[in-house]
């Protein structure tokens, strides 16, 4: 079947069988940002945004996104203060995390623009980096929350 | 800013490349532990899905491995473990390939399994391998004992009599699964009878010449192309995927991209699961007079490296102490269990374990501070080693005393644990590699580094640039393709900026001589900055780097030694990775659940070449000791992984994770290795504090089950 959505701002049409997980129809299409790690939606790697929330694209079949509003990392801004927090910081390792991480935390601060270390752990723990680059993901997270709030001032 | 391609998710791992006309492959896998295959029928598969079985392998040398070849492509008369690989498929659409898998239909027969290493050795136990042909190095030892690495020093097992104290315990040590977040992924081609391999490897030149010797190929007509890999711990070494998956692509003709599920990588490769039995003694003041050392280590269907895993664990576990009589007793041994190999802490973290623990129990009975009787023992510069080597660059003490330091050990020790370890590099090994100046004027490190996210691309642009005098910017880490890059011997055992810092030196030195040579000046008066290359004193004299263009220059770094198996004596490590740990715990003992209040690592970091990477790869350590020391363990049943998923298989979450701390000890003319040093001291220092809590534990992982049963009587 083809479903309308909109990726990172941009109406598109996925071509999806009606029992196709969001993950793979978003692959297909060429978002390969979005990558399947344990499949039953506890390790947040396939974290993209529907209508600004974080959800695990393998939990969620492709024709449920229908005219939903997704976000993945590929339509980032060059000054995404998160993306630019966690490039500073030095947040990742290998990577894979990464993208789930960074809309997790842009999804938080839109929430939570003043968010303390608690919620941002919290905000945090569905999803894994097995590299455990932890300490510098909250860093980079507390770093984006205090220049988004210098901004916003 | 340019975002990085890890942030946006641009950058291709090896699960992300593609060719045109690829097929998608699966493998069926053996339901039962052992049992013989009694028929294969694949009659009913699709006629435009490819089909590959143990007929389609006849050609091919039978078998393959980096230590002991051992392995078949698909699996021939029997089947070793749950999870062997027995037909794989490779069609059109994944989809397709899944419902292949459906209608091949294989009988077996099953047969008794054995799933202990030591009731392996017994005469009583199924014999897996039947006959196998293991290298003059290696050490077969009765039923199922693929290696036994034995070592003596001194008066051995006779130096107890000299003992006031001797001490005897069991420790163990689960297997757990490396959970790389990117799976095992190959993408493999023929093209002109050349076999071309896009892969996650930590180990592209091993893969090479496995793949050469399997399709009886010289080497020149395997190319293995690296990608970077989303994490591999260990898991992504040796041949994985890529044998399966290049016999696939012979007979179907076409590309072939293999990408495992998250099941299978729980039957693809382990930690060993490993026991100890340890005896120490000492002088009544606390001076350590011998050690011995009995270890078990369950490397599962295939050796994979797990001869080398019981010579490093067995050589661990003597920690870093001088005790004059040693003995090691370290078996590798077969069973029904999916296949272990390395796995970051490599044998340390289980040798490590029981020694640091019975340093411990031993300082109880002596009734001693931990810290003062590990002081009073430690190695010093010039010292030998049980292996007989002299120690140099020792910072063992140093490491300790800092990291006793962060948990305020002088004021009490209520809830408090330590650990040091020394552990072994990759040796004897050698690296090659090559700096090129490209058109634009760059100098191109061509290198075998893989990356799995321990930022080699930074750390060898910032060893160039430091050997040549050129900034950061005129630097490139060119693509890792064993076509174009010299030999290495592979990226583990936190060798890699060691040795390449080495190789580059070499080679910065050479292509300095080479530059100075095209501008007719001395060496020492050649000036290489951003503006290109000039003449010291005469300004006038200058070209750029981009009319350099072709010049090239190669530079080598070995390191020789090895032991002998059968003494353990000779050269173990041409250095020694070194740290500390220190941990103050909290224990609820209703629940059993151990709340870290403060944990320090204290790691021997010589110099510090990139100082993110630096700290990035000793946090991730940190973690996966915290993982390692009290949650991660693979449970089996007769051999079948029964919490194979991340949701019953827990790895670390930003929540198990408390606010850490660690230093580096810096120093020395060398960089040093940092990717696992706080691997092996973290369980070791949290399972001393968690018994200074009351809790003797003595085998990994302390789950609040095991806490709560070690619970001391009220």
């Amino acid at each position: 079947m083809k479903i309308q959505v909109r990726v990172n701002k941009l109406p598109i049409e996925l071509v999806s069988r009606t029992d196709e997980t969001l993950l793979a129809a978003l692959r297909r299409a060429g978002f390969q940002s979005v990558r399947l790690t344990c499949g039953i939606g506890v390790c947040g790697v396939c974290t993209v945004l529907i209508d600004g929330s974080p959800i695990s694209s393998c939990l969620v079949l492709a024709p449920a996104a229908a005219g939903r509003e997704i976000t993945t990392t590929e339509g980032l801004a060059d000054d995404d203060p998160v993306a630019v927090a966690f490039q500073e910081v030095s947040a990742f390792q290998c990577g894979y995390c990464t993208p789930g991480f960074v809309l997790t935390a842009r999804a938080l601060l839109a929430e939570t623009p003043n968010p303390s270390d608690l919620e941002i752990r919290h905000a945090m723990a569905g999803n894994l980096c097995r590299c455990g680059s932890y300490l510098k993901i909250t860093k980079a997270v507390r770093l984006a929350a205090t220049r988004s709030r210098l901004d916003s001032n | 800013m340019m975002l990085d391609p890890r942030i946006t998710g641009r950058i291709q791992y090896a699960q992300d490349q593609h060719m045109p006309g690829m097929l998608h492959a699966r493998i069926l896998r053996s339901p039962y532990a052992h049992a013989r295959i009694v028929s294969i029928n694949t009659a009913a598969v699709p006629r435009d899905v490819v089909c590959l079985t143990r007929d389609d392998v006849t050609d091919l040398e039978p078998l393959y491995g980096p230590m002991v070849k051992d392995q078949p492509v698909v699996a021939r008369e029997r089947v070793l473990h749950v999870g062997d690989s027995v037909v794989a498929v490779a069609a059109p659409t994944l989809r397709e390939a899944e419902a292949a898998l459906e209608a091949v239909e294989v009988e077996y027969e099953e047969m008794t399994g054995v799933f202990d290493p030591v009731e392996a050795a017994g005469d009583s136990s199924p014999v897996l391998h039947e006959s196998l042909d293991y290298p003059p190095d290696l050490r077969p030892d009765g039923r199922n004992v693929c290696h036994r690495f034995r070592l003596q020093s001194g008066l051995g097992e006779d130096g107890f009599a000299g003992a006031d104290v001797v001490m005897e315990e069991a420790f163990s040590i689960a297997g757990a699964a490396h959970v790389p977040m990117e799976p095992h992924a190959t993408l493999a081609y023929w093209e002109g009878g050349r076999l071309h391999v896009i892969t996650g490897t930590q180990t592209p030149f091993n893969v090479r010449r496995d793949l050469a010797a399997l399709f009886r190929l010289p080497e020149e007509r395997v190319r293995v192309v690296v990608a970077p890999m989303g994490g591999s711990f260990g898991a992504k070494t040796f041949m994985r995927l890529e044998a399966v998956t290049a016999a696939l692509a012979r007979k179907s003709g076409r590309p072939v991209r293999a990408v495992l599920t998250r099941a299978e990588e729980f039957v693809t490769l382990n930690r060993h699961p490993a026991r100890f039995r340890i005896r120490l003694g000492a002088k009544r003041d606390g001076t350590f007079v011998a050690k011995s050392v009995d270890a078990w280590w369950d490397t599962g269907a295939y050796a994979d490296c797990g001869p080398s895993v019981c010579t490093k664990g067995g050589y661990a576990a003597i920690g870093p102490y001088r005790i004059p009589n040693v003995t090691v007793d370290s078996r590798c041994v077969y069973t029904n269990h999916p296949p272990a190999g390395a796995f970051r802490g490599y044998a340390a973290t289980q040798g490590v374990w029981a020694s640091e623990r019975m340093t411990d129990l031993m300082a109880n009975r002596l009734q001693m501070d931990p810290l003062e009787l590990r002081l009073q023992n430690l190695l010093r510069d010039g010292d030998r080693f049980a292996t007989g080597e002299i120690l140099q660059d020792v910072r063992f003490a140093d490491c300790l005393r800092a990291a006793a330091e962060m948990v305020e050990w002088g004021s009490d020790r209520k809830n408090k644990g330590l650990a040091v370890m020394l552990k072994g590099m990759q040796t004897p090994s050698r690296t090659g590699v090559a700096l090129d100046i490209d058109a634009g004027g760059r100098v191109v490190v061509r290198s075998a580094t893989t990356d799995m996210g321990q930022r080699p691309e930074p750390t060898q642009r910032a060893l160039a640039s430091q050997a040549l005098g050129l900034p950061m910017e005129d630097i490139v880490v060119g693509p890792n393709d064993t076509d174009l890059v010299p030999f290495d011997t592979r990226t583990t055992s936190s060798r890699s900026t060691f040795m390449m810092s080495n190789a580059i030196r070499e080679a910065a030195a050479e292509l300095r001589r080479r530059i100075a040579d095209r501008l007719e000046v001395a060496s020492e008066d050649l000036v290489l900055d951003g503006e290109g290359a000039g003449v010291r004193g005469t300004p006038g004299r200058r070209v750029a780097l981009s009319d350099l263009a072709g010049l090239r220059a190669e530079g080598s770094f070995a390191t020789p030694g090895g032991l002998d198996p059968d003494t353990g004596q000779g050269v173990a490590s041409s250095h020694w990775h070194q740290s500390a740990a220190a941990a103050e715990v909290t224990v609820d003992s209703e629940t059993g659940v151990t709340t870290i209040k403060r944990l320090h690592t204290s790691v021997y970091a010589g110099q510090v070449v990139d100082r993110p990477g630096a700290e990035l790869q000793n946090e991730g350590s940190t973690i996966f000791g915290i993982g390692t020391a009290l949650l991660e363990a693979i449970e089996f049943a007769d051999g079948q992984v029964t919490n194979g998923n991340l949701s019953d298989y827990e790895i670390p979450s930003i929540l198990d994770v408390p606010d850490f701390t660690y230093d580096f000890v810096e120093g020395g003319q060398h960089a040093h290795g940092l990717g696992e040093m706080a691997v092996p001291v973290v369980p070791a220092a949290i399972g001393n504090a968690v018994a200074a809590a009351g809790y003797r534990m003595l085998d990994l992982p302390m789950t609040a089950e095991r806490i709560v049963d070690a619970r001391p009587a009220r």
